[in-house]
C-alpha cells in the first residue's frame, strides 16, 4: 500500500499504523441539521488507491457527508474513522494531517503568492514555534509541480483566473500530504479543459495511494474517473458500487426524479448518462445542475 | 528570502527608524536639545550588569537568606549638561517610551483584529474595549466612589475594557461558537450603549468635565516611569503570544471552514486571539486614553508595503505603530500649547487613509 509522499511525510512514525488500517471508514452515520435528518445511516469505505464518487441531486447530503468526515459537523449516530482512529477523538491538527479538503471555492482575496497559499497546506505539519523545513518545502514544490503551478508560483493568487485558483486549492490539499483527500465538486465552476486536468491530477494522486472521496455533479465524469460511486438522495444511499452498476435508468430515476438513458461512451467506455425531458410535471432535471 | 529572514530584516529596519524617531523627538520641546547631546544622554543611561553581589537578607528576624543582586554599572560616561539630562530622562523619555509602547500595542492589536474579522475597518476598539475603558475612566473621574477595590484611574479603565470585551464575547457566543459577524454587531451595539453611558456621565461631571474630555481625546502628557515600566512588562508578553499565532492568523484569512480543514482549532484560536488583543488594547488605553486611528491605519499602511503574511506584517506593523505614535505625540507637544495626541493621530491619519482609499490600494485587507 504505497502512500503518497510517504518518503517525505513528517508523520512517518505514525504512518506505519495508517498503512495497516483503512484510510477512511464511514459506519452507519446519521447527521441532523436544525432538527432535520440530512444524512441517514450512511456507510462507505475508501481504501488507499481508490477514488469514490459521491453523486446525487442538490441537497442529497454530499457536502454534509464530506463535512462530517473532517469533523466540521456533529454526527448524531454512527462512527467515522480516519486511519483507524475515531474522528471525534482527534484534535483539529491531527485531522489536518489525515484529511485534506478541496473546497468548492474559498476566499483567496488576499495578495498571498501562489506558493504561500499552497504552503498553508502544511499548517498541520508545522509546530507553533517551528518554521517550515525541507520536508515542508519539498511537499509544496511537489504539489505545485503536480498541478502545473510552478510557473505561476510567485504570482499573487488575486491575479489568477478561476481555473487557476481551483488548481491552487487542489495543490494546497496535495501539499497537506494526507492519506485521505476530500473534494467538494472540484470541477463545478471549471471549463471542460480545466475539469479534465483537475480530475486527471486527482486520479494520478489516487493511483499513488491516496484514498479520495469526491462529490461530483457531472455523472459522465464521475463514471469515467471513479472506481466506485455512491448515489445519495435525501440523505440516504440509493446505490453504491462500480459506476456501471450504480448508473442505471432505475437508480437515476429514484434519485433524481428524472428520466435518463444510460449508454456506453464510445471513446472512454465509461457509462454515459443522457437525461431526457421529464414526462411528468415537465420538470426536466438536468444532471449537471 | 525565507519568511523569518524577511520578518527579521523588516523588524531591524523599523527598529532603526524607531531609534531615530525617539532621538529626534527627545530633542524637541521648549528647550531644544541637539541630537548629538540627546544620543550622549541616552547612552549614559545604558547600564551593563557588572557583577553579582550576594547580600544577606534577614527573613523573620532570625533566618538569614543570601539574596543575589545584580550590580549595574553605567556603560558610558559622556560629559553632558545636567539640566538637559534631567529634562530628557525625567520629562521627555518616559513620555516617548510610553507613546512607543502604546503605539506598538494598538498597531499590533489592530493588525490582529483586521485579520480576525477579515474586515478592513476593524480596529482594536471594535469589540468595545475602548468604550469600556472610557466608561471606567470617566466613572472614576466623575463618581470615584462608584469604583470598587480602590482602583485608580488606570485600573478602572483597564478593568472596564476587559469586562466589556468579555461581555461582548459572551453575548456573541452560542454553543461554543463565536461567529465573527455576531461579534462585530454585538461590539457595535455595546459601543453605542456605552457611548450613552459616557455622555450621561459627562452631563453630570461638573468640574470634572475638562479632565473627562482630556482623557477621552487621548493623551500621553502625565506619563511617568511607573506607567512605562508596567506597560513595558505587559505588552511584549502579550505580543509574543500573538506572534506565536501569526501563521494561524494567515490561515484564518482563508475563512473558518478552510482553516478548520487545514488543521486550525478555529474556535480556540479565535478565543486566544481575541483575549490577547483585548488585553493589549486595554493596557494601552488605560495609560493613554482613547487614541484613534493608530490601530486602523498603521496596519493598512504596513500591509501595503510588506504584504499580508502576518509573520512579517505583525512585527512590522507594531514597530511602525510605535514610531507613528512617537512622531504624532511629538507634533502634539511641539506647539505653543499642547493638544491631545488623539486629535493629531485622527487629523493626520484620516486624510492619509482617504488618500489610500482613493488610490484603490485599500479595498480589502
Amino acid at each position: 500500500m504505497a502512500r503518497r509522499f510517504s518518503s517525505i511525510s513528517s508523520g512517518t512514525a505514525r504512518c506505519t499504523r495508517c498503512e495497516r488500517s483503512t484510510p477512511l471508514v464511514v459506519d452507519d452515520v446519521s447527521v441532523d441539521l436544525g432538527g432535520r435528518r440530512v444524512l441517514s445511516e450512511v456507510s462507505l469505505t475508501a481504501e488507499a488507491g481508490t477514488l469514490v464518487g459521491l453523486i446525487g441531486p442538490n441537497g442529497a447530503g454530499k457536502t454534509t457527508l464530506l463535512r462530517a468526515i473532517r469533523n466540521g459537523i456533529e454526527v448524531a449516530s454512527g462512527e467515522i474513522t480516519l486511519t483507524g482512529q475515531s474522528v471525534p477523538g482527534l484534535s483539529a491538527r491531527e485531522i489536518g494531517r489525515r484529511v485534506a479538503t478541496v473546497p468548492q471555492e474559498t476566499a483567496l482575496s488576499f495578495a498571498f503568492s501562489v506558493r504561500e497559499a499552497v504552503a498553508m497546506g502544511r499548517h498541520a505539519h508545522i509546530g507553533r514555534f517551528e518554521a517550515a523545513d525541507e520536508t515542508d518545502q519539498a511537499a509544496v514544490e511537489s504539489a505545485l509541480d503536480r498541478t502545473s503551478l510552478t510557473e505561476l508560483a510567485n504570482r499573487p493568487v488575486t491575479d489568477l483566473s478561476g481555473g487557476e485558483r481551483q488548481r491552487v486549492l487542489l495543490a494546497r490539499a496535495l501539499a497537506q500530504a494526507t492519506p485521505v483527500l476530500l473534494l467538494d465538486e472540484p470541477t463545478a465552476s471549471l471549463d471542460i479543459n480545466h475539469a479534465i486536468r483537475t480530475l486527471e491530477t486527482v486520479r494520478s494522486v489516487v493511483d499513488d495511494g491516496t484514498a479520495a472521496v469526491a462529490a461530483i455533479h457531472d455523472l459522465d465524469m464521475a463514471a469515467r474517473y471513479c472506481d466506485r460511486l455512491v448515489l445519495l438522495a435525501d440523505g440516504e444511499i440509493v446505490a453504491a458500487g462500480p459506476p456501471s452498476a450504480v448508473l442505471t435508468s432505475e437508480t437515476l430515476e429514484t434519485a433524481f426524479d428524472a428520466t435518463a438513458v444510460v449508454s456506453q461512451d464510445d471513446v472512454t467506455d465509461a457509462p454515459r448518462v443522457t437525461a431526457l425531458p421529464g414526462v411528468d410535471e415537465g420538470d426536466a432535471s438536468d444532471t449537471d445542475g | 528570502m525565507s519568511v523569518r529572514q524577511r520578518a527579521a530584516t523588516w523588524s531591524l529596519w523599523l527598529c532603526g527608524v524607531l531609534a531615530v524617531v525617539i532621538t529626534v523627538s527627545a530633542g524637541v520641546g521648549p528647550v531644544r536639545i541637539p541630537p548629538a547631546a540627546v544620543v550622549k544622554i541616552l547612552l549614559n543611561a545604558v547600564a551593563i550588569p557588572a557583577g553579582i553581589e550576594v547580600a544577606p537578607l534577614s527573613v523573620a528576624g532570625t533566618l538569614q537568606l543570601p539574596l543575589p543582586a545584580i550590580t549595574w554599572q553605567p556603560a558610558f560616561a559622556f560629559p553632558v549638561d545636567a539640566t538637559e539630562a534631567t529634562i530628557i530622562m525625567q520629562v521627555r523619555l518616559p513620555r516617548i517610551l510610553l507613546a512607543a509602547t502604546v503605539g506598538f500595542a494598538l498597531a499590533a492589536a489592530g493588525t490582529v483584529m483586521q485579520g480576525f474579522f477579515r474586515n478592513p475597518m476593524a480596529d482594536p476598539s471594535i469589540i468595545g474595549v475602548s468604550s469600556g475603558a472610557a466608561v471606567g475612566a470617566v466613572a472614576f473621574l466623575v463618581v470615584p466612589a462608584a469604583i470598587p477595590f480602590g482602583l485608580g484611574l488606570r485600573g478602572a479603565a483597564f478593568f472596564g475594557a476587559v469586562l466589556t470585551a468579555f461581555g461582548v464575547y459572551l453575548i456573541a457566543t452560542e454553543d461554543g461558537r463565536t461567529p465573527v459577524a455576531t461579534l462585530l454587531l454585538a461590539g457595535v451595539a455595546i459601543q453605542a450603549f456605552l457611548g450613552a453611558v459616557i455622555a450621561f456621565l459627562q452631563l453630570y461631571s461638573g468640574d470634572g468635565l475638562r479632565a473627562v474630555v482630556h482623557w477621552l481625546m487621548g493623551h500621553l502628557g502625565n506619563a511617568g516611569w511607573t506607567d512605562v515600566t508596567i506597560t513595558l512588562l505587559i505588552v511584549p508578553v502579550l505580543f509574543a503570544i500573538l506572534l506565536a499565532y501569526a501563521r494561524d492568523l494567515n490561515v484564518l484569512l482563508l475563512g473558518e471552514e478552510a482553516a478548520a480543514g487545514l488543521g486550525v482549532a478555529v474556535e480556540r484560536t479565535k478565543r486566544i486571539l481575541l483575549a490577547v488583543s483585548a488585553l493589549l488594547t486595554a493596557a494601552a488605553v488605560a495609560v493613554s486614553g482613547v487614541i484613534g486611528f493608530v490601530g486602523l491605519i498603521v496596519p493598512h499602511m504596513v500591509r501595503l508595503v510588506v504584504g499580508p503574511d502576518h509573520r512579517v506584517l505583525l512585527p512590522a506593523a507594531a514597530l511602525a505603530g510605535a514610531s507613528f505614535l512617537v512622531l504624532t505625540d511629538t507634533l502634539a507637544r511641539a506647539g505653543a500649547t499642547e493638544i491631545p495626541v488623539g486629535i493629531v493621530t485622527a487629523a493626520l491619519g484620516a486624510p492619509f487613509f482617504l488618500y489610500l482609499l482613493r488610490n484603490r490600494e485599500v479595498h480589502a485587507l
